[in-house]
Formats: structure tokens, sequence, C-alpha cells
């Protein structure tokens, strides 16, 4: 993530529409082109059989005769150690990397979402104990956590999945429970309260919407840092296995060939860059839409 | 403040134990036996019952968790089953080059990404904004494993002006061999007046040490940009500019002081952070730290390393996350009293 | 701290760091005098992985063994015959169950004590007892005798070629057995580590798990002397990756690399610095099948899926095409044996026969082959696409190689692997080992990673050794059936022989490649030329 988010609740900003919105673009030029990339990304996810010439080399075909062939018209990234298109493989690979994230981010989504409305709006020991367990899970920095569960588990894109979800979580719980908190002691909540509306009600009808925007963002943010913390997860071999084109996995595997066979790293890992880069483009482009703080006089 | 600190530490230490009971969960969660990985591949069974009696496996997991923690805090972290040391000792000989490589990494960064940040933040909306903003959210998204990898090719192999790998040339094991007192190569060459050796670590540690300092680049120049664009915009120094002071000194003096202080917040954040991307980077240029040790842990399987290792970077980072708060509450009495 | 002043102090340790890295580069680039006293083998797993014991050492620790210890006899693979070393002559009487062999005066070990033929019989009587690594070379010797200082006699309970036995490169060596003094235990003061060879490099330092992982410095007692250009000190140097060690050696950082993969191997050729040998070995590649788990139309099925053609093609020119279990080059090789094919169409008959195959139900095996290794990593992933075709599910796990033998070793069966990737060299210029150490039934796994049990199989290995020893082409006979047999019941098969692929520094000459002794360097006889 390009930063931690912030302990103290911020203002949650709401989506400008009409000319507001189109000036706020305008402004924006980041979050139109990371927008435009992370289109870009899914597009080609999704019609990867149409767009890869070699489709079957993204699973297990293997051409033993053309190995570590460089990069040429009828192989637009060369060939690796066994002979498969990197071409097709990079490609689809894109339905690995934000599907991963999307699932992981998800997960934390539904275990942080709840944890967080409950510390931030009942208090008291419920939130102390909350935190408390947060404040564990936080106290390990990114990817430690994620590495050491990976670690013993075995090596899959689930062992992955499940060893980022558990580390990312506590993240989006401390962000809600200060969204919550901070609507929770507004005025117009204990009027509620007074009027006799069940807490429950309260809690979904109202903290739960003012809440949301903030997550949101750095759930767009969290994007970026999930892909670059599973190709990582990948790259040391606890992640995806051969032949699954999992980018990391590329780079890892070709480590060996890279001083004469460049074209086996380069491509890969330039796939992982330009993922990372346009959807963090595009979160900190929504952040700065969504965010009045953010907005420059100049 | 003294009221704030034993508040911090007793904070820090309940999460220390919090997470070592965590690693103990980790550990446990391991499919298929300790007992027989310890008794050996020529075990019979009753070896390997011995062995998870030796090992107290045995015991209820409670009592094995209380073990587990007197073990931690009395510096018996188990063995590590690739090295057959004892865990503690191998992360202390290999502690101390991750240091140097993350201390050196942050360093870089900061000298990169301050003034840059800065000047994004002088002329905003301009080219130079736009293209640092652009440089430093690249520095974010950066996989490090692979730009360890270019850089090496580019400076090593192809333009010949780094070395490619290890902590120094060999040839000076023989001519200027290396007495360690610390444990650290740049501490202990110059204590023993040993100069090749340090111009030689200097040189091997630069190229790991700007691939590391990648994402601290990146992160640093935001946090700077933003809080001193933030900062600019806020009343006092909106008052100060009506006094007549030009904008240089209004920038030089009131802005850029109050852009460290989330700089200094967010050094503990990246400590921890390039401390772990130490493990994508060391493999690759053969720096003996910590990263190494991890990476072989892992392949070899060394549950009670690959633990060991992650333990020590939590209390590390705990522990830098308490110097930072508390130095902070130092500076800014208005965090104290939240 | 004000701002303005931090920029010199700032900029001035950027400008340090730099002229730093340009001075450490180029002091490593042009190596001083000194340097071409020490000879660097760069190698990319663990050297001292199976302790320090001479007698027991069965694993890829021979390329420092050899530095330290000597055998009775070496074999010369350029002219097929043993040479004289601790042992100047020899006779054999009694149609082979007699040996005499006369021992060279004046050797002393690094201990300092003389070599005489009492300690010579102590260290292989011990070697015996101990039963590890290839003690089965003196399986035949049933008393050994000392008629005097320099001389010893082994009487055999069978006919036995015990001069090329004795060049075995593992447990053949002669060491000091009172090195622990007496009452000491010897395994124990080994293990310290400390060496008790003859040879003409002992033991300096040991960084275990480190990248510098073993030190040697020359002995100046040695026999041989240290007249003429010499290396001084060997130093095995640990580098995992084959791109950092490509590198390494083009920097004039390490001297000899012995193993990068192929096609980095050709990009070093350009290089005047460096030297590129290819050679042909005794080495294959063995993939062994789980004789216990899986049936014998199952494992005939997957030999005839792999595709070895294929495997040769990409591994482009570290991999020839192998023919039964014996190299060329040994006693017993045929090339017209009848060896698996890539043939799909009949490994799905014989599939069908068991049940599986495409458009039955999928069959799940896992294979485990050594971790850091790019050419097994290839054939591993070749592997599990040509069964891919077959409805086989192949799962690869690459672990580190005590991971993965230890892994095959354990005594839960149901964690043993199905197909397991290992390389395999002979202990002496005989193909013995192949069938010995793989194919005999085994109470405990140790090597007979098939775990495959032929009670007349059994038979006929245990008598071949006394059969070559009368007679050579009775033995190449029997070595032959052998060979059908294996093909036939297929616990495993070499999937391809190695070609060695050397790259080195320009900076020495009197490097020989002896297939003898796999991997070996013998630095002693390498004259530096320091250019």
């Amino acid at each position: 993530m390009i930063e931690a988010p912030t302990p103290f609740p911020a203002e949650a900003g709401t989506l400008p529409r009409g000319p507001a919105l189109r000036r706020g673009l305008r402004a924006n030029p980041l979050l139109v082109a990371g927008a435009a990339g992370s289109v870009l990304i899914l597009a080609v996810a999704v019609l990867a059989p149409l767009i890869a010439p070699f489709p079957a080399d993204a699973g297990a075909a293997t051409h033993p005769f053309a190995v570590l062939r460089p990069p040429s018209a009828q192989h637009w990234f060369g060939t690796d150690d066994v002979g498969r298109d990197i071409f097709s493989r990079v490609i689809y690979g894109a339905r690995i990397s934000p599907l991963v994230a999307v699932v992981v981010l998800f997960i934390a989504c539904v275990i942080g979402l709840p944890l967080g409305l409950l510390a931030g709006y009942f208090g008291g020991w419920l939130d102390e104990a909350i935190m408390r367990v947060t404040d564990i899970f936080l106290a390990f920095p990114p990817l430690l956590l994620a590495l050491a569960f990976a670690a013993v588990l075995p090596a899959s894109l689930t062992t992955v999945v499940i060893a980022i979800a558990v580390t990312w979580w506590p993240w989006y719980t401390r962000l809600i429970r200060g969204q919550a908190a901070s609507v929770a002691g507004r005025p117009y909540i204990e009027a509620c309260r007074a009027l006799g509306i069940s807490r429950w009600r309260i809690l979904h009808s109202h903290v739960l919407p003012n809440s949301i925007t903030p997550l949101t963002v750095q759930v767009s943010l969290d994007i970026g840092g999930v892909i670059l913390t599973a190709s990582a997860l990948s790259f040391l071999g606890l992640g995806a296995q051969d032949p699954t084109p999992d980018w990391g996995l590329m780079v890892a595997e070709g480590q060996n060939y890279f001083t004469t066979a460049w074209w086996v790293v380069t491509f890969p890992g330039l796939a992982i860059l330009f993922t990372a880069f346009t959807f963090n483009l595009f979160g900190d482009g929504l952040r700065d839409l969504l965010d009045p703080k953010r907005t420059f006089l100049r | 403040m003294i009221f704030y600190v034993a508040r911090r530490v007793a904070t820090a230490v309940l999460v220390v134990a919090g997470v070592i009971i965590l690693t103990f969960v980790i550990a446990r969660v391991v499919p298929g036996d300790p007992a027989a990985t310890w008794a050996g591949p020529h075990a019979s069974a009753a070896q390997v019952a011995a062995a998870r009696k030796f090992l107290g496996l045995d015991r209820p997991p409670a009592v094995q968790l209380a073990s587990y923690f007197g073990g931690i805090l009395t510096g018996s972290w188990g063995l590590s089953i690739h090295t057959h040391r004892p865990v503690l000792s191998d992360i202390g000989a290999a502690a101390p080059a991750s240091l140097e490589l993350v201390t050196a990494a942050l360093i870089i960064a900061l000298v990169i990404a301050v003034p840059l940040g800065l000047i994004s933040a002088r002329w905003p909306g301009r080219a130079a904004d736009h293209s640092i903003r652009a440089g430093s959210i690249l520095g974010v998204s950066m996989p490090i494993f692979w730009l360890a990898l270019i850089l090496q090719l580019v400076f090593s192999q192809r333009l010949r002006l780094l070395p490619a790998a290890g902590e120094f040339s060999p040839s000076l094991l023989f001519t200027h061999p290396l007495t360690r007192i610390t444990g650290f190569g740049l501490i202990d060459a110059p204590l023993t007046g040993n100069w090749a050796m340090f111009g030689s670590i200097l040189g091997h540690l630069l190229l790991p040490a700007l691939v590391v300092a990648a994402y601290p680049a990146g992160l640093i120049a935001r946090l700077v940009r933003a809080q001193v664009l933030d900062t600019i915009g806020e009343t006092h120094v909106q008052m100060v500019r009506a006094l007549g002071f030009p904008e240089r000194t209004v920038f030089g003096r009131f802005a850029m002081k109050l852009a460290w202080n989330p700089v200094a917040a967010a050094l503990a954040l990246v400590f921890g952070y390039s401390l772990v991307n130490t493990f994508l980077v060391e493999a690759i240029f053969d720096w003996p730290g910590l990263g190494e040790y991890a990476t072989a842990s892992i392949q070899t399987l060394d549950t009670p390393a690959i633990l060991g290792v992650t333990l020590f970077i939590a209390l590390i980072y705990v522990a830098a996350n308490l110097i930072v708060d508390i130095v902070q509450a130092a500076i800014d009495p208005r965090i104290r009293l939240r | 701290m004000k701002p303005h002043r931090a920029w010199p102090i700032v900029s001035g340790c950027a400008a340090a760091l730099l002229l730093a890295a340009c001075g450490g580069s180029s002091s490593s680039s042009a190596p001083p005098h000194q340097a071409s006293q020490v000879f660097t083998y760069d190698t990319t797993a663990t050297v001292m992985d199976d302790g320090w014991d001479p007698a027991t050492e069965y694993s890829d620790a021979i390329i420092a063994m050899t530095q330290m210890y000597e055998t009775l006899t070496r074999y010369d693979a350029v002219t097929h015959r043993v040479e004289p070393l601790l042992a100047t002559s020899w006779s054999s009487a009694d149609n082979g169950r007699t040996w005499t062999f006369h021992l060279r005066h004046g050797v002393h070990f690094h201990t300092g004590r003389l070599m005489t033929a009492q300690i010579a019989k102590a260290a292989i009587l011990r070697t015996i007892k101990l039963g590890g690594g290839a003690a089965y070379v003196w399986d035949a010797v049933t008393t050994i005798s000392t008629p005097d200082p320099y001389t010893l006699v082994f009487h055999l309970k069978y006919a036995a070629p015990l001069d090329l036995q004795a060049s075995a490169s593992y447990s053949a060596y002669i060491y000091d057995t009172e090195a622990a003094g007496p009452g000491g235990n010897l395994t124990k003061w080994l293990n310290t580590p400390h060496d008790a060879g003859t040879g003409p490099y002992t033991l300096q330092t040991w960084n275990k798990g480190q990248e510098f992982e073993v030190i040697l410095k020359s002995f100046p007692g040695y026999w041989g002397g240290w007249t003429g250009p010499h290396y001084k000190k060997v130093v095995f140097r640990v580098v995992s990756t084959d791109t950092t060690a490509a590198q390494l050696l083009r920097a004039g950082q390490v001297d000899f690399v012995e193993q990068v993969s192929p096609s980095i191997w050709k990009s070093l050729q350009g290089d005047p610095g460096i030297r590129t040998v290819a050679s042909p070995s005794w080495q294959n590649l063995l993939a062994q099948l789980n004789a216990k788990a899986l049936s014998l139309p199952v494992r005939q099925a997957i030999l005839y899926g792999v595709n070895y053609p294929g495997i040769v093609a990409a591994l482009q020119g570290a991999a020839v095409q192998s023919s039964g279990l014996i190299p060329a080059g040994l006693l017993g090789h045929y090339a017209n044996l009848p060896n698996y094919t890539y043939d799909p169409a009949k490994a799905t008959q014989l599939l069908h026969q068991a049940g599986y195959g495409p458009g039955k139900k999928p069959l799940n095996l896992s294979l485990t082959y050594t971790a850091g290794d790019s050419n097994e990593q290839v054939v591993a992933t070749l592997l599990k696409s040509s069964l891919a075709k077959l409805n086989i599910n192949l799962s690869i796990q690459s672990l580190a190689w005590p991971a993965q033998w230890g892994k095959a070793k354990s005594a839960n069966a149901a964690s043993h692997q199905s197909i397991f990737l290992e390389y395999w060299w002979p202990d002496y210029a005989d193909p013995y080992t192949w069938f010995t150490n793989l194919l005999l039934t085994e109470k405990q796994p140790y090597f007979n990673l098939s775990y495959y049990s032929n009670p007349t199989m059994d038979a006929q290995i245990n008598r071949v050794e006394s059969v070559v020893a009368t007679s050579p082409a009775a033995g190449a006979q029997l070595y032959r059936t052998l060979q059908m047999e294996t093909l036939q019941q297929a616990p495993l098969t070499a999937l391809y022989n190695v070609n060695y692929q050397y790259a080195m520094r320009r900076s020495f000459t009197g490097l020989t490649v002896n297939p003898a002794y796999a991997n070996v360097v013998f630095t002693y006889n390498l004259r530096p030329t320091g250019s």
C-alpha cells in the first residue's frame, strides 16, 4: 500500500457528479490514466483466449524444440526454458493477479468491516479487545506475516490468498472503526437512539453508509500493494506452481537464464510493474478526487 | 510525558506477548509431524515417539505454549533444521548485514526522496511535479526482485560498473581479512583500520541498497509533498506570507520543518517493510543477511528458522514503532494528550 | 539540524559511496599477484552436507575431500588405466583373490604421523566396519595382512578388481585412524571438523551454511612437494543462481564454475578470459519410480510417456540420449538395448489396462527434484507436460537436496514421492553402483528410492563383481541381463546422460576432466599462470 490508512477519521467525501465530476477528472490526469490502464488490464484478462496466440502455452503445453527463442515476429516476447510463448503466458497471467487481489481484499473487507463497525459503534470492552488483536497483527511489517503463513502451508495460489487476506484485514478494521466511532459520536445518531430506533438499524442505515467511502478509497489504493505482495510470494516459490502463468513465478523460473535470455524475466516483471502502477495511479487519483482536503489551490 | 511513555511501553509489551502467541499458532498450523522431522528419516516408530516426548509435543497445548513462551524469553528459539545451530545465533550472525543494507537503503531513499518531494511541493501542478509524482508511484509499484535482476544485469554484467554479488571481494579474505567485533562489516572494518575491506563492502552494498531504496524513496517523496502542501495551505503559514516574507523563506523555514513529522513517523514503517524486502533481494546478490537466511530456510522447509526470523523482525518493528512514537510525543505535545 | 546544512554532509556521503564503489569494483577485476594463489571453485549446493568422515561421505563433498584425502590408486580416464597414488605398485595372485600393494614411502598425514601399512589397514577396516558410503567396494575383502610397514596384502573371498575398487571416489580414502588419540572418538573428531588425510590440501576454515563454505590451505609436508607453480589455497564458494555464478566468473572472482545452464555456458564462450569445456560424463539423470505405489503397467506407461528427444533438445547440449543404465565408456554399456522411446499410444494402452489414461480416471502423481538445478526444473516441467497428455496429473516439488532426500527416506511411506529425480555417477570406474545402490532390496530406504525389491535380481547383483573379476566379457553379459530386466520391470530409468559443461578462467593450465571423479578438479595438478 502506498500509505497506511490514517488512524484518525478523515472527512468522508462523496463522489462528485456532472460538471463537478468532469472538472475533477480534468484536474486529475493520474486518475484517468490509472482508470484507463486498469480497464485495459481487465480487458486483456477477460479476452485472453482471443488475444493470446498460443493459449495452450498458458497451460501444460511445452515445446522442447523451441526453447529460449528471442523475441520475434512469431513470439513477440520470445519463448521460455520449455518453449512456451511468453506473450501468451503474460496475457493469461493478467487473469491471476487482479483476481487474487479482488479475492484477498474481499475477504479482508468481509472480516474487517463487521469487526470495525462493532468496535467503533459499540465501543467499550469490545472495542478494546478487537483493537488489541489488530495491534498484534499490525505489529508485523506487511509481507512478513503473509510470508510466515505461506511458508508453513503447502505452496499454491489458495495459500497466497489466505496468507495475504489474514494479514490485510486489521488495516480495514482500524479504518472502519475510526470512521464508525466518529459517526457514532454525532448528535443525530443520539437523536435516533432517543427516538427509539434499534442500534442495529442505526448501524445498518447510518453508520455503515457513512463509513464506506474511505474503505472504497483504501481498497482501490491497496490493489497494487496486494498484487506486489502476491507476486513476491510467488517469486519465493510459495504461491502458484508451474505451469500456472503467474508473473512472479515466471520471474523466479527465468532467473537462471536471465543473462542470456533477458526476455524470460523482463516481460513478466514489466507486467507486474505496469499492473501495480496503473492500479496505484487509479487508487491515488480516486483518493484525490474524493478527499476534499486534497484539493489544492494551485 | 512519563505517563505516556509508560502507557506506550505497556502496550508494546502486550503486543509482543501477542506476537509470540501468534507465531506459536503458525508453528502448529504446519502440516506434517515435527517429531518425525526431528527424529530423522531412519527413525523407527519408537524413536519418533521419543522425539515427540523430547520436543514436548505430547503435552497439552497450553503447557506447550507456556514453555514456548519461556523459551523465547530466555533466548532458546529452537534449532535450525538446515544449519543445525540455534536459530537465535543464526539470526544474530545474519542480522547485522541486513541492518546495514536497510540503513543504507533508507539513507539513499532520504537523500533522493526528500529533495524531490520538496521540489514537487514547491511548484505543484507543473511538469516536474507530475513526473516526480509518477516516479514516486513507480517506486512503490516496483517488484523489487525484478528490479534487482535488471540492475544486476545492467550494472554488473553489461556495464561492468559494480560487483555482481557477495559482501566483499573474495581476494580480500586472504589479503585483508576482516576481524568481526560487532558483526557489522561497515563498523568493524574502520574500527580495525581495514580500509580496503570497508571500500569493498560499500561497493558491494550499493546495488542491493539502491534496489531496496525504491519503495521508501517513492513513499517518502509522496509523504513530503503531501505534508508540505498541507502545511502551506494552513492559516499560520498564510499569515507569514501576508506579513511579507518571500516565498523562498516561507518555504524554507516554516513549511519544511513540519514536513519532517510524517516522514519520521513513516520511517518505522518503511524500515520494517524494507527489512522484509531484503528477503527478495539478498539471495540475488548473495548478500549474507537475514533475507538470504530466510530464503534458504523456506527452501529447506526449516520451520523453526522461518518463525524465528518472523518473530525477530516483528520485535524489531515493534521496537522501532515504539521509539518513533516516543520521540514524536517528546517533540509534539499534542500527541501525548490524545 | 537546519535543512540547509544537511545537504553537504549528505552529498558528501553519496560521493564517498560512489568512489568506494568504483574502488571496490576495480580492485576485484584486476586481482593482485597474491590472488593467483587462490583457486575458487563455484558450486551450486552445500559442499559438506554429509559430514566430514571420509569413510562414510557419499555425496557432493568429494569435490573437497579429494583435495584433502587420497586413495591407494587413481583411475585415469584418458589411458583407461589404474595409476599409482598412495600405492606405487601392486600385483594380484590366486586368480584375483589375493592382492599385494606396495605403499609409497615418506607420506605424512596432516596430523604429522607417517603413513604405514598398519594405519592404512586400520583405515580400511574402519571404513568396512562403519559400512556407510561406498564401503561395499571392500565387500570382497576377508582379511588384510601387513608383512612389513609398506606392504598391504588383501585376501578376498571372491575374485574382484581390487586395484580399480581402491581408486573409488568414495570410502577408499586412507586416513589417520589415530588422529583422535588413543580411545578417542574419531567420527566426532572428524566432524568438529578436522581432516586426517594425506592430500595436498588441508582444512583451514569451514563456514557452515555460508557462501564461502570451505577454505583449504596447502599442506607443506605433502609428499608430492610444492616446487613449481601451485595454488596455495582452495576456496569452495556456494552460489545458488547460475546468473550470479556466470557474472562472478566473468569478473574473475571465481576460477571454475561447476554448473551453469546450457544457454549461459554458450554465452560464456565469447569471453576472452574464459575457457569452456564440454566433456561426456558417467553421470546420468535418473527417474526413480515408486514401485510400491505404482503397478508395473503404470510404471511402463510413464516411461513411454517421457519425451526423451524433447528433453535432450531443451537442454541444449547438456544432455545426451542414454541407452540402458550404464553410460558409454564403462563396461556393460550397450547401445542396442530395447530402450523406452516416446510412445504416447503405447503408454495409453498400458494405462487403460490399469484403469487410467485419457478418457478414464485421472492419475495423480508427485515428483521431487533438487532445488537450484535448472536442468532438473526443465525436465520436471517437460515431464509434467507430456504426462498431462496421458491424463496424469504430476505435481512437482522442488526441494533442497537434504529435504528431498530426507522426504524420500522417511519412515512414513505415505509421504513418499511417485517419481524421484536425481543424478547418479559411479563410485569407481565400474557400473556396479547403479545396481548395488539403486536396485538392491533395502530394509530402510537409502538410495533405492524406487523402493524396489526383486530377490532374483539381488542374487545376480551380488555375484556380478566376481564374474567381472574372472571374465570381463561374462561380466558385461551379466550387466546386459540386469539392464534388460530393469527395462522390463521399470523401477527406474536414465532420462539422459550428462554432458559436463564446465566454464573456467584461463588463468591456469593442467585441468583434465576425469569422469571417474565427478566434478572433481585436482587443484594440485593445476598450474596457475597468473594471467
